[in-house]
């Protein structure tokens, strides 16, 4: 049976090998590795992921057999290694030959261009270095198991626990942090500062890191939103960056030249844009809201589908510049001051992530966040006590895509151009939604 | 509070029994002003090319109902989305490209009829195998995990399956476009001629492979269903999981096999899209996947016969509405999606009906 089971793990990590060559995860990370210590060539760092991943099945393999000598654990740890050694050297065989016979792989496996496939086959005829293959993987399957044997054996476990526990004592014990940290309120000093540091930061690192900076704040502000939507309220909703896109194209056509020639101030186009995509949100909101939850997401992907197809096609150039986009977003000023650098846009956007997260704050724990909680836990039982479902959920929902369009708002004017595809509607759903997983919590 | 609370409701219901019909008036009255206007005013196209038009809709719309039993075996039984369904399907349609590749390198390809026929049942067999696994795999790591989980969490988890299927078939095949090596008995110009209003109409080989490829799989998926202790099983689970495991079905093993057969359909549809169509990158699958989902949709989720009838209307709609409508051929995609809105918005349940009982999962 542990035979069995350990032979299984084998194919399963020789089967993720193979995608990891495959990929380039091999030839990425031995390029990372020569980077790191200056290797000559970037073969060290390819064999060594392979090698890791073998030498953990090893140990893997070694833990669930419970071996007690040293024959028996170094036994266990071959097996899967072999077999994932199999696998991938029949694979490098394969490729080995058919390279040898000048085909190109590339046009099939992006991948596999030849000095990729050396990185593994170290230059050898085929079938030897399908065998090398075979034997380092086994060799590291063994490996693996023999240092969590003996790692068990000397239970290093316990005694690097305890090197570390001696440092980190070592550290407070320095006079001047042991005073520091006795004070009472050394937490909210260290908080204070960290605060001040990251307001001060927008002003010394110049217009690159500004800009990184200002995206993350963007993304920020679009996952608070969508917080509200999927967090408190349920709603799955994948559109959102639809709502982002109708939000940077409201304030590119009032504040552009072309194609309408408005000449909207920004301050101006900004709220509007707010209050265009939470009409837009209550408009798909009202007929979809009623669905399960499956439905609501399937409706507000195919929305933004449609948003997105619109924006590229032709048949709206004449509203939003069509493929081409709109030049010359129109940009904040204030007192005759022109407020366009990416200074200023950095701390514009730390004051929304700011706003957002206050009003977010405020609602959480008010009736309305009481009763959004409320639907998301169980829609049924909330209509029971009195709270109406379909009001709340249009009130989520307009509330999330108006924060979408802020974002998107401020984001017309950060990249000044609005391109369809630049829009990042493909993007922009899937980066906040890693934010998902704080479910109903302010990140 | 209780009064508080019940007078905005009623307001606004009345709002919403307004809104529904005059919406619906609206539609109708903008379908048959462009009908009208398309057909009788500009007399735009020839009655072959209406023809064209339906030939193709059935073609496109048989693919997509193929991959629309997938959902609707997945969502019958685990109540979720499988969002990686496209994905699987892209994944099939490269393994049958892989396998005309081999076949055309090696020669045999275009060697004799035979060989022909070979090839192209080789390459479903291949696409077919090797998309059930992914797709077994794909709920063992992705999925089963989940499954006590709230609804959205595996539906998130499929969300995130279909990126990685994405990206790494990106990695692994290129971003180019791949041309499908059909052999020379399929070639994708070729075909019958047939006379419509005294001008040629091609039906192609391809096109009615695919046709007749698809009506066999939904027939022979219904039978599986219907008549087999495997579908019994299968029809059982998705009634009530825990009555089924009392009564001795395994159910882990049940649902392996509605990934298995979902992931042989999505095979199959993968290679009919690579003969058919010609071209597959590593994002042709998305498209297909949620329209598919539409059909499922539109014939009613979880119902059989009606992932078939969605599939295949929606197919038509697809090819036939702009034409009929006078629309950019451009906004294809966006009217299938419009349909999906309004089905949604006048017949949730879908055409033929919701056939499983509303439940809470």
């Amino acid at each position: 049976m542990t035979v069995r089971s350990s032979l299984r793990a084998g194919l399963s990590v020789g089967l993720i090998a193979i995608l990891m060559v495959l990929i380039g995860i091999t030839q990425l990370s031995g390029q990372l590795v020569r980077g790191w210590f200056g290797l000559p060539s970037a073969t060290p760092g390819a064999w060594l992921i392979l090698l890791l991943m073998a030498g953990w099945a090893g140990s893997r393999a070694y833990k669930q057999a419970k071996a007690t000598s040293w024959g028996a654990a170094l036994a266990a740890g071959a097996v899967p290694g072999a077999a994932a050694g199999l696998l991938l050297g029949a694979l490098m065989w394969g490729i080995g030959s058919l390279l040898a016979n000048g085909t190109d792989l590339r046009q099939w496996l992006a991948q596999l261009s030849p000095a990729n496939v050396e990185l593994l086959t170290l230059g050898l005829p085929p079938l030897a270095s399908a065998l090398v293959i075979l034997a380092a993987l086994t060799a590291a399957g063994a490996a693996g198991a023999a240092l969590s044997f003996a790692s068990e054996r000397g239970q290093w476990g316990a005694a690097w626990a305890a090197r570390r526990q001696g440092l980190g004592a070592k550290v407070t014990s320095v006079p001047a942090i042991e005073k520091f940290l006795a004070r009472p309120n050394a937490r909210q000093i260290v908080l204070i500062a960290g605060l001040a540091l990251l307001l001060l930061l927008p002003l010394g690192v110049g217009q690159y890191w500004n800009y990184i900076i200002g995206t993350i704040g963007i993304y920020v502000i679009l996952g608070l939103g969508l917080n509200i939507i999927v967090g408190m309220a349920g709603l799955l909703n994948l559109g959102y960056g639809a709502f982002f896109a109708i939000g940077a194209y409201t304030v590119a056509i009032l504040t552009a030249p072309e194609p309408h020639n408005i000449g909207m101030s920004y301050w101006l186009a900004l709220p509007i844009a707010v209050v265009v995509a939470a009409i837009a949100g209550i408009l798909l909101g009202i007929p979809v809201l009623r669905m399960r939850g499956d439905y609501l997401a399937i409706v507000t992907l195919g929305f933004a589908e449609i948003i997105r197809i619109l924006l590229r096609s032709d048949v709206m150039t004449g509203f939003t510049g069509g493929p081409r986009g709109i030049r010359s977003v129109g940009g904040p000023e204030l007192l005759g001051i022109d407020l366009n650098n990416e200074t200023f846009f950095t701390y514009f956007i730390l004051v929304g992530i700011v706003l957002a997260a206050f009003v977010i704050y405020r609602l959480q724990n008010s009736r309305v966040g009481r009763a959004w909680m409320a639907i998301r836990e169980d829609e049924d039982v909330a209509e029971a006590m009195g709270v109406n479902i379909l009001t709340y959920k249009l009130l989520a929902l307009a509330i999330g895509v108006g924060f979408a369009g802020f974002g998107g708002a401020i984001f017309a004017k950060y990249t000044a151009v609005m391109k369809p595809i630049g829009t990042p509607i493909t993007m922009a759903p899937a980066v906040p939604y890693m934010l998902v997983k704080m479910k109903g919590r302010i990140p | 509070m209780a009064s508080d609370a019940q007078v905005p409701a009623k307001r606004f219901i009345n709002l919403e029994r307004l809104v529904r019909p005059a919406l619906a008036v609206l539609v109708a009255a903008f379908v048959l002003w462009r009908l009208w206007d398309v057909v009788m005013v500009q007399k735009a196209y020839g009655g072959d090319t209406w023809v064209r038009f339906a030939i193709s809709g059935l073609i496109l719309g048989g693919v997509y109902a193929v991959i629309a039993l997938g959902y609707t075996l997945v969502y019958g039984i685990l109540f979720m989305i499988n969002f990686a369904h496209g994905d699987v399907m892209m994944l099939g349609a490269f393994a049958g490209y892989f396998t005309l590749e081999a076949f055309k390198s090696t020669g045999v390809l275009d060697a004799s009829l035979f060989s022909g026929i070979l090839a192209v049942v080789a390459a479903f067999a291949v696409g077919m195998g090797s998309a059930s696994l992914i797709a077994v795999n794909l709920e063992r790591i992705a999925y089963r995990p989940l499954r006590t989980a709230p609804r959205l969490v595996p539906l998130i988890s499929a969300i995130g399956a279909s990126l990685v299927l994405q990206n790494a078939a990106q990695l692994m095949f290129g971003a180019a476009r791949h041309t499908y090596a059909n052999p020379a008995i399929l070639d994708r110009n070729a075909g019958w001629q047939v006379m419509i209003s005294g001008k040629p109409v091609l039906v192609s080989y391809t096109g009615v492979l695919t046709f007749v490829m698809s009506i066999l799989l939904m027939v022979g998926l219904y039978v599986l269903v219907q008549r087999t202790k495997i579908g019994k099983a299968m029809r059982a689970v998705a009634e009530d999981k825990q009555a089924a495991a009392l009564m001795g079905i395994d159910v882990n093993r049940v649902i392996s096999s509605t990934f298995v057969i979902s992931g042989a359909l999505a095979g199959a549809a993968g290679v009919m899209w690579g003969l058919h169509m010609g071209i597959i990158y590593h994002y042709v699958g998305f498209l297909p996947g949620i329209k598919a989902f539409t059909a499922a949709v539109l014939g009613g989720i979880g119902n059989i016969p009606g992932a078939m009838l969605g599939g295949i209307a929606l197919g038509v709609m697809e090819a036939l509405g702009p034409a009929v409508l006078g629309l950019p051929f451009q906004l294809k995609d966006v009217l299938a999606f419009s349909i999906l809105v309004l089905v949604l918005i006048f017949r949730p349940t879908g055409l033929l009906g919701e056939v499983l009982a509303r439940k809470k999962a």
